[in-house]
């Protein structure tokens, strides 16, 4: 008996694998595919403005929340435990490196996650189960260029000027509470931001936002592409498009960081 | 012409197709007939390289496409509409701009050309005055119309048909029938319905293939299905609609 239930153990332990590795080669073929697609951007220059739209201009009230309360938090906390080392004039400076390389890229990339993925997701993977996809390439159009080139060079586009508004949002928040909570003046609070902010600051930052474009389009699109079992089906390709990229989303934001901290 | 050579397919373990052969000339109608899932939609999707088979040959007028490459398979498909079983409308378009999206994409034709076509297709499927509308203001059948305009909006030499009445009321099968009709009779276009609904078959079809347990097991003209004298047959000609 005992052995009878290892067979079946393996058995499906091996379909898993199996279907792991089948999924893993899909989704590199769909990636080099969307990349390959990159020089019809001139020919859909409509959909890569209305998905520029999508996930930039539409995207702006959900990061600039994001940032001003994790900013304004930040402040409160990191004043509070510098209050007690005597370095409250340390604020600027540590709430700047916070923001500018963690704390702004990672909210972006979390909040365009669940918003732009989501979307992507949810639109994609129904116009799959209604054979929308199908009747792309019956017609002779190629829904990769079409559907998915369109919303990553949107993204690649977006989620620079995205991450520089989260990390303004997010300083200009800390700025406000350490003047008006910690009773800082904004001349030693800048005074400690600018100055020592290296270039190496703003290169862990940003080269986050389209490592972050890349997995959260992909994954979203590719799990929308891949949706199966009617409405049921589209919501779990939808929540899968989220889990999924949010988790990459935080590998890669440690992964940038170490890389890049540890060579320049 | 399109020809299936010993088409096998499987979806896991299932076998779905077992060494299917049948041919669809230019200019006739040809219906595949069958239970509900035994595989009659997937043939169409084959015929268009939608899917690749695990076995045989599938050819569009004498070229192979059953390996080609999905870019070369595009110039193919264009020889082919397809109707689509749920329609597959862009929902967020208009029956106008549904009806003109694959000459704009596809074919660089001027814009007063794709508002003549559109208009044309307008007109033939009956839907004047419905241009501005979306597609979820529509009934099913005219719908369904605006589906048949849009895969013939491109003059293609076949269309193929997913059970093009399923879900309809009698009187628009009528009138969706009667639109496949004259499409043979006007345009000399070939055709290949999928359906499970025998009445259809022997309405519009010239020829009819029966497909059953993954087997073509009845391939012949419209009229000499009453003369096969196989149980399944024998059992559909009795119950006419086929949900087995």
């Amino acid at each position: 008996m005992p052995v009878t239930y290892i067979r079946s153990l393996e058995k499906q332990l091996e379909l898993q694998l199996k279907g792991f590795f089948l999924t893993m080669q899909e989704f590199f073929l769909f990636s080099l595919r969307s990349f390959m697609a990159f020089p019809k951007a001139i020919r859909y220059w409509r959909d890569v403005l209305d998905q520029a739209t999508i996930c930039g201009t539409d995207s702006i009230p959900i990061v600039l929340v994001s940032a001003i309360s994790i900013g304004a938090l930040l402040a409160i906390e990191v004043g509070n435990l510098l209050e007690d080392f005597g370095a409250k004039t340390m604020l600027g400076r540590s709430t700047a490196l916070s923001v500018i390389r963690e704390l702004g890229p990672l909210l972006m990339g979390l909040m365009l996650s669940a918003r732009f993925g989501s979307r992507n997701g949810a639109e994609l993977g129904a116009m799959q189960i209604s054979e929308q996809i199908d009747a792309l390439r019956a017609f002779g159009t190629d829904p990769i260029a079409k559907l998915v080139m369109p919303r990553l060079v949107a993204a690649l586009i977006m989620f620079l000027p995205l991450t520089a508004l989260s990390d303004f949002a997010g300083l200009q928040s800390a700025a406000y509470m350490a003047e008006h909570y910690h009773r800082i003046d904004p001349g030693i609070f800048w005074n400690a931001v600018y100055p020592r902010l290296a270039p190496k600051d703003f290169v862990v930052g940003f080269l986050k936002a389209p490592v972050f474009a890349i997995i959260i389009t992909l994954v979203s699109s590719f799990n929308g592409f891949s949706a199966r079992g009617g409405t049921a089906g589209v919501g779990r390709s939808t929540i899968k498009g989220i889990v999924v990229s949010s988790g990459l989303v935080l590998i890669a934001n440690f992964y940038v960081s170490k890389i890049v901290l540890e060579n320049m | 012409m399109i020809e299936l050579q010993n088409v096998s397919l499987k979806y896991g373990d299932k076998e779905i197709l077992k060494k299917v052969s049948l041919t669809v000339k230019d200019n006739t109608i040809k219906a595949i007939l069958g239970p509900s899932g035994v595989g009659k939609s997937t043939i169409l999707k084959l015929m268009l390289g939608l899917i690749k088979p695990n076995g045989g040959k599938v050819l569009v007028d004498g070229t192979d496409i059953t390996n080609m490459k999905e870019s070369a398979l595009y110039d193919i498909r264009r020889k082919m509409g397809m109707v689509f079983q749920g329609n597959a409308l862009f929902d967020s378009l208009t029956i106008s701009q549904n009806l003109g999206f694959f000459l704009r994409e596809n074919m660089k034709l001027p814009e007063d050309e794709v508002n003549r076509r559109v208009t044309e297709q307008i007109q033939f499927a009956g839907l004047e005055g419905y241009e501005d509308q979306l597609p979820e203001s529509l009934s099913g059948g005219m719908r369904r119309r605006v589906a048949i305009g849009r895969a013939l909006i491109f003059k293609p030499h076949m269309i193929l048909f997913d059970e093009p009445t399923a879900g309809l009321d009698p009187v628009s099968s009528k009138k969706i029938l009667s639109l496949i009709a004259s499409l043979r009779n006007n345009n000399n276009l070939g055709a290949v319905i999928v359906t499970h609904i025998i009445d259809d078959v022997f309405n519009v079809a010239d020829s009819v293939a029966v497909l059953y347990q993954g087997e073509i097991i009845f391939d012949d003209v419209t009229e000499k299905l009453h003369e096969s004298q196989h149980p399944f047959i024998r059992s559909i000609l009795s119950d006419k609609i086929l949900e087995l």
